[in-house]
């Protein structure tokens, strides 16, 4: 019974879904076919916000401040309509409409309600209020003050996550490429088993994330894991790798960042195999018989013909790397549980989720991802200059 | 020199050659093996997890298939825990996620691959910059919207937060795969004195099957592998989904690691199946935006 009541509050939702398309499609089809008489303007500025506001107000959520931006909301619609779109392409806005409109909701919306926050004092003691009334006190840049003060858990402060984060992405990068390489390096030549091979490879991609590394962590265990367990076994073969130093380490509780990137290395390393693959099996043979007529060696082909034919597809791939490890929440926050925990290993993002959602402060947490997007942001930037830098250069 | 001299030394030669690229093509099998295991390894580990007797769950043994190997764990995974019910509420949660962004990408990039508007290039570049926005980023206001809306621990506040989250991608996916299709197909269409609603209903839908599959596919996965989400909306253990039981299911190390390891095998192997499957178009559509750019 349970299940088919859950069915039906999907099938309900959905419905809800479409219904309030079909007024968004009638409502900008209005807009189309009438945009041009002279009553329009005036109508639509006093009509629609009114009955909007009405049925929103049977729903429940009308207020005095919706009205006023439904007010202005329309204005701009109308003004739109009038001077920019002038009721051509009518149908290419109508099927736009109900994606952008989701995605102003739902992406666009949070992201102008996250810097609202972050300028405002949304915690554990405001948020009663906040419900109620929808009001919040102002601080100002207060909230961004503190994000460079104030560490977001017990120990390690802003600068510090900082250049953890760095570190972080800089060698989970670095090995993903360089693994990447070597393996699509390798499964380049003309071997047999190539698709099997490939198709092993890309395990670690394809397995769900949460399974992969809850998984891995367990394999991390002092003494129930396999790395420990091969650890062990080669200390005992030979004594002479033992006394170097080479025997079980208390993974999780001593160098639980050392687990982290070793996990997220395995993690990564399929993808950049597979799109530089992709790059390779794309540079024509025919430079490297040319190199070779010319008595080109193996590392000075590597280093003048894929490299340079190579960095179109791995500078995007690059670039996409580090943003995504730089935004790793998943592979740190399963491997270390929630705050309270070890924070040896937390890097700016996963710090911010724990900050925001253990100890409840929203507003600082706010300010804290604004001041990481920026940071993102700066480096996307850099990274995209250089590549249309090297774009040019060609 | 002689003529044989000569012939002798060529071919010595030749299988000097031909030792050295057997040598080569050895190093590379090795080297490709040794990778195979460790991507391989942890996959097949899990497995033989799940195998061990409930006396033995944890031990040194590193044999892939355990001394007295049962069942068991699945069996019990699947009567005392909610792991049904987890998988039942993934899947909902999932399909309803996927049918809205799907419907929503494929008229939208209907739009963008067909006409030419004001604001084509903005709306195009504008989705290009959602992609820029880390998605870890939002989930603090969507969790205070939902919890405004008093949508927590819901199927709702989950299919909320989840739906749009693949559609920048779906649209360039399908915008891309609509490029490919050729106009006159339409105009032949709408000759025969259909609208150009019912063109792209009746001829251009039925053509990209595949790339419809490919971006319902891929708003499934990421729907149904989301954990950060699910973990700050969903709080009751019943309304958990997998990813969130599994996760509990390991907190307990000791106690439940063949429960665990099972659950992981029945959840992953279709999900390897779907990817292996699909990862080519997969692949391509990754790199599709990145290069056109």
């Amino acid at each position: 019974m349970e299940l088919l009541s859950s069915l039906y509050e999907v099938a309900w939702f959905v419905f809800v879904v479409a219904a309030g398309i079909a007024v968004l499609e009638g409502y900008f089809y209005y807009h189309f076919k009438f945009h041009d008489r002279p009553w329009f303007f005036w109508a639509g500025l006093a009509g629609f916000p009114l009955l909007a506001w009405l049925g929103l107000g049977a729903a429940g959520l009308g207020k005095e401040g919706l009205f006023a931006w439904l007010f202005a909301t329309e204005a701009v619609v109308l003004l739109f309509f009038r001077h920019i779109v002038k009721g051509r392409n009518s149908l290419a806005y109508l099927l736009l409409a109900p994606a952008f409109t989701g995605l102003a909701l739902l992406l666009v919306y949070p992201f102008v309600f996250q810097i609202y926050l972050s300028f405002h004092d949304l915690k554990l003691t405001t948020i009663m209020q906040w419900k109620q009334t929808g009001t919040l006190p102002f601080v100002g840049l207060r909230q961004y003050y503190d994000v460079f003060t104030v560490p977001p858990l017990a120990e390690a402060g802003f600068f510090k996550l900082l250049g953890r984060t760095l570190w972080w992405t800089f060698v989970n990068v670095f090995f993903h490429v360089l693994g990447g390489f070597a393996l699509a390096l390798m499964l380049n030549n003309d071997i047999r088993f190539k698709g099997v091979y490939r198709t092993l490879l890309v395990i670690p991609w394809a397995m769900p994330q949460v399974v992969a590394v809850l998984a891995m962590r367990g394999e991390f265990h002092s003494q129930y894991g396999f790395v420990n367990i091969i650890l062990n076994k080669i200390a005992a073969f030979s004594p002479f790798l033992a006394s170097l130093g080479v025997g079980p380490v208390q993974w999780l509780s001593d160098h639980p960042l050392t687990t982290c990137m070793l996990i997220n290395v395995w993690l990564g390393i399929p993808f950049m195999m597979v799109v530089i693959l992709g790059g390779l099996q794309s540079i024509s043979s025919s430079y490297y018989d040319a190199a070779d007529i010319d008595g080109a060696s193996y590392f000075q082909k590597l280093r003048f013909i894929t490299l340079p034919l190579i960095k179109p597809v791995l500078m995007p791939a690059v670039t996409l790397g580090t943003v995504w490890t730089f935004n790793n929440i998943n592979v740190i926050y399963l491997v270390t549980g929630q705050a309270g925990g070890t924070e040896q290993a937390d890097i700016l993002v996963s710090a911010l989720y724990k900050a925001a959602f253990t100890y409840n402060r929203y507003s600082y947490s706010a300010a804290f991802a604004i001041v990481i997007f920026l940071i993102l942001f700066a480096i996307s930037v850099f990274y995209l200059k250089t590549f249309d830098a090297a774009k040019e250069a060609r | 020199m002689t003529t044989d001299a000569i012939r002798a030394a060529g071919a010595e030669q030749a299988a000097a050659h031909r030792r050295k690229k057997l040598i080569k093509y050895a190093l590379i099998h090795l080297g490709i093996i040794a990778f195979v295991c460790v991507c391989v390894y942890p996959l097949l580990r899990i497995f033989s997890v799940s195998l061990r007797p409930g006396d033995k769950l944890v031990s040194t043994d590193l044999a892939l298939i355990p001394d007295g190997a049962t069942f068991r764990s699945y069996w019990s995974l699947l009567t005392s825990t909610h792991f049904l019910r987890w998988l039942w509420n993934s899947l909902v949660i999932t399909v309803a996620t996927s049918f809205i962004g799907v419907s929503l990408a494929s008229t939208a990039a209907y739009a963008f691959s067909r006409f030419s508007f004001g604001g084509k290039k903005a709306g195009l570049i504008l989705l290009l910059s959602t992609q820029m926005i880390p998605a870890g980023m939002l989930i603090l206001p969507l969790f205070l919207m939902i919890m405004k809306l008093g949508l927590m621990n819901t199927y709702l506040g989950m299919i909320i937060a989840y739906s749009v989250s693949s559609l920048p991608f779906s649209i360039w996916i399908l915008k891309g795969y609509y490029d490919t299709i050729p106009r006159s197909l339409e105009e032949a269409a709408l000759v025969d004195g259909t609208s150009q609603i019912g063109a792209f209903y009746r001829v251009i839908l039925p053509l990209s099957t595949p790339a419809l599959s490919i971006a319902f596919l891929f708003n499934f996965t990421t729907a149904w592998n989301e954990y950060l989400v699910a973990r700050v909306v969903l709080f009751s253990s019943k309304q958990y989904t997998w990813t969130l039981g599994l996760f509990e299911l390991q907190g307990q190390f000791i106690t439940q690691w063949g429960m665990f390891a099972a659950g992981s095998m029945l959840v992953t192997l279709p999900v390897l199946a779907v990817f292996l499957y699909s990862s080519k178009w997969l692949i391509s559509g990754l790199t599709l935006g990145s290069v056109k750019g």
